[in-house]
């Protein structure tokens, strides 16, 4: 066994140590987005159904929920931080879109659903911060409240949404591209802008690496966290309108699991767990891997079992390589 | 010179006063701590109980506290493992997976293999799941949360898989028995529960290996400097937890008479909810499973009343979230009180 793995990181030592390097450090920077294109390329050649545009779109669209709730939980991973409550910001936004819309303009009960989801958020990040509960278990607790709250609310049933406006909304497309979609895109690009290129986000990465450090340095922990919480559930929001428009009806089920959906798109696509950094290139990439993979065992009317398999395997073999990249690193740096 | 004497034993003294005054201070926040820590749980339980007794009226009937006892001692079989793990400053998210995945092996084995070792083909898959888990976290190095998060998808899928999706009727009434049988007028899954309470009890404060758990959860480094095997300790611990996760596997199986591969779905957040209600800090380096079966307790008790009481289940989501969101703001007051004993008392 040790010998085995001693072989295995000397052989990875010599591979980096060739030549091609240029080629390698790109490949080896972007190796999730070239999986990703290979795939879709043989899927493409391979799976006529797979190259059909409604295919295509409903792939897109599929991509774009546990997507957009990622890109929080990338900002909230970078901040050290995580969030198990968006299944019930999801369902307590859903709802209240589906509750509200018959009493009033489709424009405003988006609008309330998304300050519901800012004000969720906002509840989370106070709990974290201010009375000092580990955000793993405040939000694990958060969760059940907000369910609680749903099922509640609908009194466990389902609530249908017959607004037409909302519906042609949810299922409109700009240039053939379904809307959630190009939401999906534009939340990747201002989550990316947010984390790389403003002081808000030096200062989350900051947090990260090392809280003390960055309150030491005199950084607004505690605000910059709390907002953290409140974009991420601002984006929640957001995906809860896009679920409630496909499935024309809100429940207090409707997204369940979909925490541990956003922390594997997270991580698969390179954001390391202990904080300090995150990609959103990677986020966007690692949701697209997982709806290309289902739609495409789908597509191959592979047993609808073996896609928990197939999403597990491919999170623990995709985390398997960067713990091995990682070792290599570090190998190496010594 | 003398003088210099006085100044000298007068230091002196003033040291010892102060060493004494600081020595107090610790004891006095040592044992602030460990009493919040040990019967704060105690509160909200005792309160619970209360309000049971008062509001619901056939609560204290013989059959009615059976029923709670089971219900917590299966939470609190698995409950026992996750104490030990989260003592390891790990996680396992692949409990409910693997109960599903233990309870179907276990139907599907005593309907042809026999009845004991079908009970013994269940508590064997979940001690290889555990091993399967272990391996990852200890040898690939992968963090533990992220890891049983794919281990939880995988083994739901196999449990989905070996099944079919549908659901297993047991035939065998000698193995649906089990789960009804009575020793000494308690029923044996309780037995069971308190046993193995008392086993991992006595792991984890008697044994080098329960120090060595708490160890590698305190401070990895260090355990590593001090000569722990840090990888056969992770991987041992998560093999116990498997095997605990198998035990409550097959009493719900026995339970329950039929299974299906979508048992004990978000039991992870459930168990991992009543470990720390129990008083074990997330940060790792100890574990009180004492605790964590208190916490069981509490929320069957809970949900038991509500059930008496006609309340809908969906209540239960709040009242969990609200436990926990309690017992929490007591651990970090308990924290602070503790930095303040230290500092000013």
């Amino acid at each position: 066994m040790v010998d085995e793995r001693k072989s295995r990181t000397a052989k990875a030592d010599f591979a980096s140590g060739s030549e091609g390097h240029v080629m390698k450090d790109l490949i080896g920077r972007y190796y999730l987005q070239v999986i990703l294109l290979v795939a879709v390329a043989l899927l493409a050649v391979a799976v006529p159904n797979f190259r059909s545009l409604s295919n295509i779109q409903n792939t897109l669209l599929q991509a774009s929920f546990a997507g957009l709730v990622a890109c929080g939980m990338t900002l909230l991973i970078a901040g050290g931080v995580f969030d198990l409550s968006v299944a019930g910001i999801i369902a307590v936004c859903g709802v209240a879109v589906a509750e509200i819309l018959p009493t009033t303009t489709t424009g405003v009960a988006i609008g309330a659903a998304l300050l519901i989801g800012m004000a969720l958020g906002a509840l989370n990040g106070f709990i974290v911060t201010k009375i000092r509960i580990p955000a793993f278990i405040a939000t694990l607790a958060t969760l059940n409240i907000y369910l609680g709250v749903a099922f509640i609310w609908t009194q466990a049933k389902v609530v249908p949404i017959v607004s037409t406006n909302f519906l042609e909304l949810g299922n409109s497309s700009i240039l053939s591209i379904p809307l959630a979609f190009v939401v999906f895109v534009a939340v990747c690009v201002l989550s990316h802008l947010l984390l790389h290129r403003t002081y808000f986000g030096r200062s989350l990465r900051a947090i990260g690496s090392s809280e003390q450090a960055a309150s030491m340095a005199g950084l607004p922990v505690v605000r910059v966290k709390i907002l953290t919480f409140v974009v991420t559930g601002l984006f929640t929001g957001i995906a809860a309108v896009a679920l409630s428009a496909l499935l024309s009806s809100a429940n207090g089920t409707m997204a369940t699991g979909i925490e541990l959906n956003a922390i594997a798109i997270a991580v698969v696509g390179g954001t390391a767990l202990r904080g300090g950094q995150g990609t959103l290139l990677g986020t966007f990439t690692g949701a697209l891997v997982f709806a290309v993979l289902n739609n495409a065992l789908n597509l191959l009317r592979v047993d609808p079992y073996w896609q928990y398999v197939s999403v597990g395997l491919v999170l623990v073999i995709a985390l398997a390589i960067g713990a091995a990249r990682k070792t290599a690193s570090v190998r190496g740096a010594e | 010179m003398i003088a210099n004497q006085i100044t000298a034993s007068s230091a002196d003294a003033l040291l010892k006063s102060s060493r004494q005054t600081q020595a107090a201070r610790e004891a006095k926040a040592a044992r602030q701590g460990t009493l919040v820590e040990r019967f704060g749980i105690l509160l909200p339980c005792v309160v619970v109980a209360a309000f049971g007794v008062i509001l619901v009226p056939n609560f204290l009937s013989a059959s009615n506290i059976a029923n709670i006892l089971v219900n917590a001692s299966l939470m609190a079989i698995i409950g026992f493992g996750m104490t030990l793990v989260i003592a390891l400053r790990g996680f396992d998210l692949s409990v409910g997976s693997t109960m599903a995945l233990t309870a179907c092996v276990t139907a599907m084995m005593v309907g042809t293999a026999g009845l004991w070792l079908g009970m013994a083909a269940g508590i064997v898959v979940g001690a290889a799941v555990g091993l399967f888990n272990g391996l990852i976290i200890a040898y690939i190095k992968v963090p533990a949360f992220v890891a049983t998060l794919g281990t939880m998808a995988i083994i739901r899928g196999v449990a989905l898989l070996i099944t079919g999706g549908g659901s297993i009727l047991i035939g065998d009434p000698s193995f649906g028995a089990i789960a009804l049988s009575r020793v000494f007028g308690i029923p044996s899954p309780v037995i069971i529960a308190l046993v193995l309470l008392a086993v991992l009890y006595l792991v984890l404060e008697r044994t080098p290996f329960g120090r060595h758990v708490c160890a590698v959860g305190g401070r990895p480094e260090a355990a590593i400097d001090s000569g722990i095997d840090v990888k056969q300790v992770t991987l041992k611990s998560f093999v116990i937890v498997g095997v605990c996760v198998g035990v409550a596997g097959v009493i719900t199986a026995s339970q329950l008479g039929f299974v299906d591969g979508t048992l004990g779905m978000g039991l992870e957040l459930q168990i991992i909810a009543i470990t720390v209600l129990g008083g074990t800090s997330l940060s790792g380096g100890s574990g009180n499973v004492v605790g964590t079966f208190i916490a069981a307790v509490l929320l069957a008790t809970i949900s038991s009343g509500l059930n008496l009481l006609n309340i809908p289940a969906f209540y239960q989501y709040l009242s969990v979230g609200f436990l926990l969101l309690f017992a929490l703001s007591l651990d970090s007051l308990r924290v602070r009180s503790q930095r303040r004993a230290l500092l000013w008392a």
